[in-house]
């Protein structure tokens, strides 16, 4: 029998070592955010409310709004909820007069809508400089229909969108005994059926080949859409640009990079290396099975990779590109440099939009975008590469991020090139089933075909964006199908302004 | 009447005042509530539903019934439709049939611990969804899951079940859920109902030696008989608002086979996956449809209760 006592001085001498740890860490990164000049007359009269979708941000904002209401005397309201909150909360607060003074769109409202509906005032005017400060941000941060309409800035982006939400993460044992390292040499399509199979065979039934969030059933058009992409099929991601390949203008989710990569996934079901019940549990859930070690491979994105760090530290993980079939050099392609899920825009109504101003200059530059890598890590990485260069990141964290810069591609945007296409994104309607829904039904085996429903998806989406496109034009927008189409994208290659002048 | 009694006319009558002005007076927050919750967001969706709205367009479009012919032309929503009615007569009944013999049983005062098993009846009635769609999707598990690896030892099947993932299996499998959830609230209805027996009757059939289950089968059940048509009426409304339990565990699929209409209601309204803009109009015109589904049901279990009252009185 063990001594208790002497137990639990050991269990108190390393508890108390790795609180004293964990200070000192938490001191280093607390020491981080140092709260900068002000860059006006803040006033404290007033507070400042604050939403966006929370998550990591949340661990960031907290401890940096608590310093900034001591350095400055502002209270500071702050709310991370969830997307489908904040869709229903923010325009709803914008209809009460009550929406805070700081917020993220909804992911359903185009920029252009809310500056056309008067939701959003410009920070032209709040920021001194605004130009010279925007000079520090990446080339494409700032764009034209995007977050600057007539020359005003709405919207403030920190963060990139050069990242992929379906990237391979996979447990390293086990992905050794399969004879794979993926790390060395990235998985083609044949080698991560052949991985999955392995690992499942080798389990015995403890563990799976591969696991997905099912249930969840955005996470089938995501990981289909990247592994088309990665295929070689070119497209664009949400709105009505889903599925759209820009060249062309056509819609091309039945385009034979699709195709196979739903075959894939129903391979592997039929192979019996997909983690039983993955229909029927959430992203998360499935994330969790992961150090459980149940399941050897997941397609998801780099948010995983602080959280397993954290509170799996024993679990020996590997990160690496999406899957892609022999010699395919396809890259996953985004609408836009910088994350617009994370870009700031200031309610048109705010009580404070200087303090908001103050905190979001402080985003954009060197320290403050360092300061936010330090704390939120590869899930909202940071705009600037500076910052992902001082930061103090995991290797496995900024391998990553390295890793996005590859794979990733930011392809045209329709609504920089003309903004009135926010009328159409108001009138189109997504056909049903949806890309998410006909994979998820395919593999359920609720659907049977897979061209055959590809097809069908395809030919709804293309009426559904003529109907849309009617429908704005009768309503005085000046919008044609042409908009969406960019001869002169090479999809290997970021799209940029200059490509945008030169149409 | 007495000339004494005269004077205090005009004292009862402005009593009596006081005591109505206070009546209106204490039901004023009850009907602020019922306005606030209640009467404004069913006005309020009957008006929406003849919109082309988002939710957030500061310039709704009025389209008259246009939301209703496209829904009647969705077979999504029909297919939502048949679901939470099949939903509703798969559960009712079950629930109802259950509960009365939980009733019965603990009704009997012989019983050793019946207000545990009451307690214990009752505690999924309490619990949060949220925890019980957590605590269901781990039991039934394909993987390690308790009930499949409880099947799989009993022989009962040769290979894990997807309870959650099955398109023939979900709908059902929730069924499952909801009745072992409510049926504690469908018992204390039944419980409440059967303390109306006289206790005499009891004591009379004990004295001419009849049979528990002659008591139960020829004194209880035609006493509480109208009850039932009351009991049916709660319970199948409350199987038509399932929505906290499909969406904690299924959220309407796999592809929208455990898709029943608030689910639907819900996606069209807010949850679009490819971010495209909310149908707040149409949304609301398959929430009035519903609703007067809803209500048709209820007037024809309201003319059954007073057909069931009628019979009562009759014997």
């Amino acid at each position: 029998m063990p001594d208790i006592t002497t137990m639990n001085r050991r269990t108190f001498l390393a508890g108390t070592t790795a609180l004293g740890a964990l200070g000192i860490t938490g001191a280093a990164r607390a020491q981080d955010i140092t709260i900068p000049a002000p860059i006006a007359d803040i006033p404290t009269d007033a507070p400042m409310r604050w939403i966006d979708t929370g998550d990591q941000k949340a661990v960031f904002y907290r401890d940096f709004f608590a310093r900034y209401t001591a350095e400055r005397g502002v209270d500071v309201v702050y709310d991370g909820l969830p997307w489908s909150e904040l869709n229903t909360v923010v325009p709803l607060g914008i209809r009460n007069g009550t929406a805070q003074d700081a917020f993220v769109l909804p992911s359903s409202v185009p920029p252009a809508f809310a500056v056309r509906d008067g939701w959003v005032q410009p920070y032209d005017g709040l920021i001194p400089d605004l130009e010279a400060w925007k000079g520090n941000f990446p080339d494409g941060s700032f764009i034209e229909g995007l977050n600057v309409f007539e020359g005003k800035t709405y919207g403030v982006p920190y963060t990139s969108a050069l990242v992929s939400g379906a990237h391979l993460l996979f447990n390293r044992d086990m992905m050794a005994n399969a004879g794979f390292d993926p790390e060395a040499q990235p998985l083609t399509w044949d080698g991560f059926r052949e991985a999955a199979r392995k690992i499942t065979e080798s389990a015995g039934g403890r563990a799976y080949g591969f696991i997905i969030g099912g249930a969840q059933v955005g996470r089938w058009s995501e990981v289909v859409r990247t592994l088309g992409q990665m295929a070689g099929a070119a497209c664009g991601k949400v709105s009505i640009a889903a599925g759209v390949d820009f060249r062309t203008g056509k819609v091309i989710w039945n385009a034979d990079e699709f195709v196979a990569a739903v075959e894939l996934l129903l391979a592997m079901n039929d192979d019996g290396s997909v983690f039983p019940g993955s229909l029927s549990m959430t992203a998360p859930q499935a994330r969790a099975f992961m150090p459980q070690g149940a399941a050897g491979m997941i397609l998801q994105g780099p948010w995983n990779i602080p959280v397993w760090e954290r509170e799996n530290p024993d679990f020996n993980f590997g990160i690496a590109p999406p899957p892609a079939p022999e010699g395919a050099t396809g890259k996953i392609i985004t609408g836009e440099l910088a994350e617009p899920g994370n870009t700031m825009f200031i309610n048109a109504k705010a009580k404070n939009p200087l303090a908001v101003a103050d905190v979001v200059h402080y985003l954009g530059t060197v320290e403050g975008q360092t300061a936010w890598a330090n704390v939120v890590g590869p899930s909202d990485p940071p705009l600037f590469p500076e910052a992902l260069e001082r930061s103090s990141m995991s290797k496995r964290s900024t391998a990553v991020l390295s890793m996005f810069r590859d794979i990733v591609r930011v392809g045209p945007n329709p609504f920089a090139r003309n903004p009135e296409l926010s009328e159409v994104a108001k009138a189109y309607v997504e056909p049903t089933p949806s890309l998410a829904s006909t994979v998820q039904g395919l593999f359920a085996g609720q659907l049977t075909g897979v061209r055959e429903n590809l097809d069908i998806l395809t030919e709804a989406t293309e009426a559904a964006l003529d109907k849309a496109f009617d429908e704005a034009r009768a309503n005085g927008a000046n919008v044609s199908r042409d908009d969406m189409v960019f001869p002169n994208w090479d999809p290997a290659r970021n799209y940029v302004a200059a490509d945008y002048a030169e149409l | 009447m007495t000339d004494a009694a005269l004077p205090a006319r005009p004292h009862r009558k402005a009593r009596r005042m006081r005591q109505t002005a206070l009546v209106y007076l204490f039901l004023v927050p009850g009907m602020m509530v019922f306005g606030a919750f209640i009467l404004w967001p069913l006005v309020a969706s009957e008006w929406y539903s003849l919109l082309d709205w988002s939710g957030f367009d500061a310039n709704p479009v009025f389209v008259g019934l246009a939301n209703y012919r496209e829904l009647l032309g969705d077979s999504y929503f029909w297919d939502a439709f048949r679901r939470s009615f099949i939903f509703m007569l798969a559960t009712v009944p079950a629930q109802m049939a259950i509960s009365l013999v939980l009733a019965v049983m603990l009704n009997d005062k012989l019983l050793k611990l019946s207000s545990l098993y009451r307690t214990l009846i009752f505690l999924p009635v309490v619990t949060p969804v949220a925890v019980i769609g957590i605590v269901m999707t781990l039991m039934l598990s394909p993987f390690n899951g308790p009930v499949n690896m409880a099947l799989l030892d009993w022989g009962l099947t040769q290979r894990t079940i997807d309870f959650l993932g099955s398109p023939r299996l979900v709908l059902w499998t929730l069924a499952v859920i909801y009745i072992w959830k409510w049926v504690g609230v469908t018992m204390v209805y039944w419980l409440a109902a059967l303390q109306t027996v006289p206790a005499e009757l009891f004591e009379a059939a004990r004295l001419d030696g009849v049979t528990g289950r002659q008591v139960t089968m020829y004194i209880v059940l035609p006493m509480i008989a109208p009850f039932a048509v009351v009991i049916a009426l709660i319970s199948a409304i409350s199987a038509m608002n399932v929505f906290p339990l499909v969406q904690a565990m299924t959220q309407g699929g796999p592809f929208y086979s455990s898709e029943v209409m608030e689910v639907y209601i819900f996606r069209t309204a807010f949850a679009s996956a490819a971010g495209t803009v909310p149908r707040l109009g149409y949304a609301s015109a398959a929430g009035v449809f519903f609703g007067l589904s809803i209500m048709v049901l209820t007037v024809f279990q309201i003319l059954a209760l007073r057909q069931a009252r009628r019979q009562g009185g009759d014997q």
